[in-house]
This record gives structure tokens, C-alpha cells and sequence, in this order.
């Protein structure tokens, strides 16, 4: 078992236990919503930020562009945690990611 | 809304959903003026936690609840994106094999899932089935966007990517009971999708280009449209083979061609789609046999103080008026809608437009509820008279252009259209505001009406 600790704009937490299961199936099974699109990791709807620890993936994140993923975003519809992890959550994350591109 | 149609030629219907008719000039003839519209409101990607609905709006003026929602048919989770949808039987299909056009096709266009939605009751509608992404991915296929009934009850809907959100997309194949019979084009015919229409008695089908999942869901990279992950290129099938025949590449000029629209009569080989990105129109069309297009509208970009480049109109939805007498698109990002005397096929000839929303559009043509976005989603009268529009385009994209509208929602208007002048008037009376829904504000997409659309059906 492996904590997560989700965590929302507004300051509200969330704790879910992982139990070799992707961050949003752990969310889910213990009634937390998070946001989620396709759950296959190609559409970027549950987008996250990973604050603290380390999350694997079995499958490429192909909604992440290297860029943001080496910034700290994840997908939790595929991310497994391999430690301890806090997560930044809601819909406001994947709208950091934003911007028109000709301006 | 009557029991019984009786159609010219002498003959009744049997019940009142076994709408048909016997050509496009007998549905301007014999359509009654729409009373609901049928229109998505989404909730993906915005602050509010609900799933996404589809709405019944009453476009009814003598009704006491024109231009409200009348109904909301929630979808069972959040998180669908749902977008284009379709009818399992084309209004013409009642003539030709009893098929009741009834029931709506609903994809999530992001999460796979597909709903079945019964319009027996007009106003208020009802869920009845549910195909699960899981069954969808079994075929290697994801992200299901246009819905055609096709001949013999089967219906069609174009599929953007494989299970990964990758490419090839293809087409997956429903029945009249709405099981998926399977794959209905060979593994790898093409590999981008989006729109698709079809003339069965020509034995053509014309499917266009968006982008895999991957690249367009999560929001737009010019990146990837230098890297050339983003189409350029319309397929002209063979209908009955399930064979491409001809790709025609549009260039540099045809980036990104989305909706495709045959003439409606049945015998036409021409057609038009839209480039969204280019910002132009071409006309397809056969000559000796095969299959050409050539650039017939180029929209100018324009100069703005906020942007760095000359900004592109974005043509992101086209109209075929039921007579083929006129062509009207949507410049999203401008905020134009324009009208086209299309009797010349090769040669369109603007003959009016209208600037509302947008960079630069009046933003607040009512008077009481400022846009947030451009035209984008048109939906035309049968008779030709009275073209709505709504203002999304895609969550993601959406957030990037024009945030608002996820913020304070869309908006569907109206606009009186005179065939005989070639003009359009917005009618200032008519707002209905997805900014107000009971959940929150929501984004709204595309328009379809019970009897009959300009933009989906096919005689077959």
C-alpha cells in the first residue's frame, strides 16, 4: 500500500491508499472524484502535478509533452506511485498547461 | 407536432416518428418549422464535477419556453466530451426501408463510450443504451466522432485513433440493434480521421483529417502541425469495396480539413470541406472518372494587436443549404459567419456575413449576454430560412482561444436568412444560454433537429 496524498485548489486534502493500482483506480475505489477523459493516458483530462515522490508508468503518458512532463506533470489514470507521493489535482492543473499558441 | 404525416404522393405514415422523405426538395416541402433542438452542454474540463449532458432547447416561438432548455438527459459519467452525434437512420431511409429515424448516437469523444438516446418523446428523451469503451477498444479504435446511418440499418461512425490514442483511426461499424458488428474498413486504409460523408449512388464515400487523439486532445501545438502530426489530406473511398480509392493531399493550403459536406441531391459528385487551420474551402468534385479538389474560398487572415501573426479565420463547420443553392461556414476564431450562393459550384460567390463574437465580431449582438467565442457549430431550417450557431469548439482548444467559455459558458443564436436576397440577420430575440444551466455553465456543440439535418442526412 502507498499514500497519496491528493491535493485540491481550494487547500482540501485527500489521503488514498495505491495498492499496485493506477492513482485514479485508487481514488475511484475509495470515492474521491478526480477528473478523468479517456483513462488510457492519451487525452490529458485528469492531468496532474506531482509535488512530492515518484510515479511509474506502464504505458507512455502520450498525452504529456516531454516538456511538461519533465516539469512535474503526470497522468494519475496510468501513474502508479512507486513512493509516498503528493499530488496537486482538479481541473485548474491541466489549464496551467494552456496557452494560445500565437500569442 | 402532428401524428400522422401525409406525404404529396397520397400515402400516411403510420406513426409520427416514421418522418421520410422522398428527396431533399420534398423535406423543404413538407418539414414543419423545427420546435426542439437537440444540443450537447459539456462539463469536461471546466470547474464544474458533472457529466455531460445533451439538452433539449425549444426553438418553438409560440411556445412559452423558446429559447430555454427544456430537458437535460445526463450521461451516466463525467468526463465524455461529448461533441458530434447522429441518427441510426437518415429521414430518407423511411422510404426506402421503414428504418425510424429515432434514436440519437451519442460518442464521448474522449472517453470512447457511446450512448444510445430514444427520442420517442421528443422533449424529453431518454438513455437507453450504453456501449462501454472497453468494447470499443477491442477493435482498436478510440475517440468516436461523426455518426452516418448507412444503408440496411447499419450505422457508421468515424473513430480518430487506435485503443492508444494513436494512429490509424478507421470507422467502427454498429447494427440496427446498436451492437458492434466490427471494423468496418481494413486496418490501416488510412491513418488520420475525422468527418466522413457518402453518396451511395455514386459509390463514394469522402473521409477528412484532424489529428490522432494524442495530439489534438490535449490542445493545440503549432509544434505539431510543423512536425506534421496534424492532417492535409481528404480519402475518397469506395463505398461498397471499403477501399480508398484516391487521396487527395490539399497542401499547405488545406491544413487540417474538417467537415465534409456532399450536395444533397442523392446524384452529386460534388462536394465541399472545410480547412480549418488554412482557413479555406475546397470543392471536390469527379470529372473523367476521378476525384479532384481545388481551393474555391480563401478566407484572409487578419492583423490583431494582441497576437503575434496574422490570425486565421478557422473554418470549423460548413452548411449545405437542403436545396444546394447556398454554402454557409464559420470563421471561429474571427468570429464570422459568411454565406455563399454555391450554384456555380467551382465558384462560390460571397453574398453576406455576419460579425458576431470572435476577435472581431460585435461581442454582444443581443444586448444582454456577451460572447465568449465565435460562431462554430451551424445548424440550418430544412426550409433554408433559419440558421443557429453555437460557440464551442473542443474543451481544450476552447481554453486556449477563448477561455470564457468555460467560465461563463456558450451560447446558441439565431440568424434569418433570406434565400431569395442571399442575406442574414441575427435575430437580437433569440438567446439560449448554456452560461444558466442548473448544474453550471456549459459548453454547447452541435445542433440537430428530429425531422431531418442539413448536415447529416444522406439519400440513399
Amino acid at each position: 500500500m502507498t499514500r497519496v496524498r491528493l491535493r485540491w485548489a481550494d487547500g482540501r486534502e485527500d489521503v488514498v491508499s495505491c495498492d499496485d493500482e493506477s492513482v485514479l483506480a485508487a481514488a475511484e475505489r475509495e470515492g474521491v472524484r478526480l477528473p478523468a477523459g479517456c483513462r488510457r493516458g492519451f487525452c490529458g483530462t485528469c492531468t496532474s502535478y506531482l509535488v512530492a515522490g515518484v510515479v511509474g508508468y506502464d504505458t507512455e503518458p502520450r498525452a504529456l509533452r516531454t516538456r511538461h512532463r519533465r516539469r512535474g506533470y503526470v497522468l494519475p489514470c496510468i501513474a502508479r506511485p512507486e513512493t509516498a507521493c503528493t499530488l496537486r489535482v482538479g481541473p485548474e492543473v491541466v489549464r496551467e498547461l494552456r496557452q494560445n499558441p500565437w500569442r | 407536432m402532428s401524428d400522422v404525416a401525409t406525404h404529396t404522393d397520397g400515402h400516411a405514415h403510420h406513426a409520427h416518428h416514421h418522418v421520410g422523405y422522398a428527396t431533399p426538395q420534398a423535406a423543404i416541402e413538407q418539414s414543419e418549422p423545427e420546435r426542439v433542438a437537440y444540443v450537447p452542454a459539456l462539463y469536461v474540463g471546466t470547474d464544474v464535477d458533472a457529466p455531460d449532458r445533451l439538452t433539449v432547447v425549444d426553438v418553438d416561438p409560440d411556445s412559452a419556453t423558446y429559447c430555454e432548455v427544456l430537458h437535460e438527459v445526463p450521461m451516466p459519467h463525467a468526463g465524455d466530451e461529448l461533441h458530434h452525434f447522429g441518427w441510426n437512420a437518415c429521414s430518407s431511409s423511411c422510404h426506402v426501408e421503414g428504418l425510424e429515424r429515432r434514436y440519437l448516437l451519442v460518442p464521448g469523444q474522449r472517453s470512447s463510450r457511446i450512448h444510445v438516446i430514444d427520442t420517442e418523446n421528443r422533449r424529453e428523451p431518454e438513455l437507453v443504451r450504453t456501449i462501454e469503451p472497453e468494447s470499443v477498444s477491442e477493435y482498436d479504435l478510440s475517440a468516436p466522432h461523426t455518426v452516418h446511418c448507412a444503408p440496411g440499418g447499419s450505422i457508421l461512425v468515424s473513430m480518430l485513433g487506435n485503443a492508444d490514442g494513436d494512429l490509424p483511426g478507421g470507422f467502427l461499424e454498429l447494427d440496427a440493434e446498436f451492437e458492434i458488428v466490427g471494423r468496418w474498413d481494413p486496418p490501416g486504409e488510412i491513418s488520420m480521421n475525422y468527418d466522413f460523408w457518402y453518396q451511395p449512388r455514386r459509390n463514394v464515400m469522402v473521409s477528412s483529417e484532424w489529428a490522432a487523439p494524442k495530439t489534438y486532445q490535449p490542445g493545440f501545438d503549432f509544434a505539431d502541425v510543423e512536425a506534421g502530426r496534424y492532417g492535409r489530406r481528404i480519402h475518397v473511398w469506395d463505398w461498397k469495396q471499403r477501399e480508398v480509392r484516391q487521396t487527395l493531399d490539399l497542401g499547405k493550403e488545406g491544413l487540417l480539413p474538417l467537415e465534409v459536406r456532399f450536395l444533397h441531391d442523392p446524384e452529386s459528385t460534388h462536394g465541399y470541406v472545410g480547412a480549418a487551420l488554412s482557413s479555406n474551402v475546397f470543392h471536390f468534385f469527379e470529372r473523367d472518372g476521378e476525384f479532384r479538389a481545388e481551393k474555391v474560398i480563401d478566407v484572409e487572415t487578419r492583423e490583431h494587436d494582441d497576437w503575434e501573426i496574422p490570425v486565421p479565420g478557422v473554418i470549423t463547420d460548413l452548411v449545405v443549404s437542403m436545396d444546394d443553392r447556398y454554402l454557409f461556414f464559420s470563421n471561429w476564431v474571427h468570429g464570422e459567419v459568411r454565406m455563399y450562393d454555391a450554384s456555380d459550384r467551382a465558384h462560390p460567390r460571397l453574398t453576406d456575413t455576419l460579425a458576431v463574437g470572435g476577435l472581431y465580431g460585435d461581442p454582444n449582438p443581443t444586448g444582454d449576454r456577451p460572447l465568449n467565442a465565435g460562431p462554430q457549430m451551424l445548424q440550418l431550417s430544412l426550409d433554408g430560412t433559419r440558421l443557429y450557431f453555437t460557440t464551442s469548439l473542443y474543451s481544450t482548444w476552447d481554453d486556449q482561444f477563448f477561455p470564457g467559455e468555460a467560465e461563463a459558458g456558450s451560447v446558441m443564436l439565431k440568424a434569418d436568412v433570406n434565400p431569395r436576397k442571399g442575406t442574414m440577420t441575427l435575430d437580437t430575440d433569440f438567446l439560449v444560454d448554456f452560461g444558466t444551466l442548473p448544474a453550471g455553465p456549459a459548453r454547447a456543440h452541435e445542433i440537430r433537429w428530429p425531422d431531418a439535418d442539413c448536415t447529416s442526412d444522406v439519400w440513399v
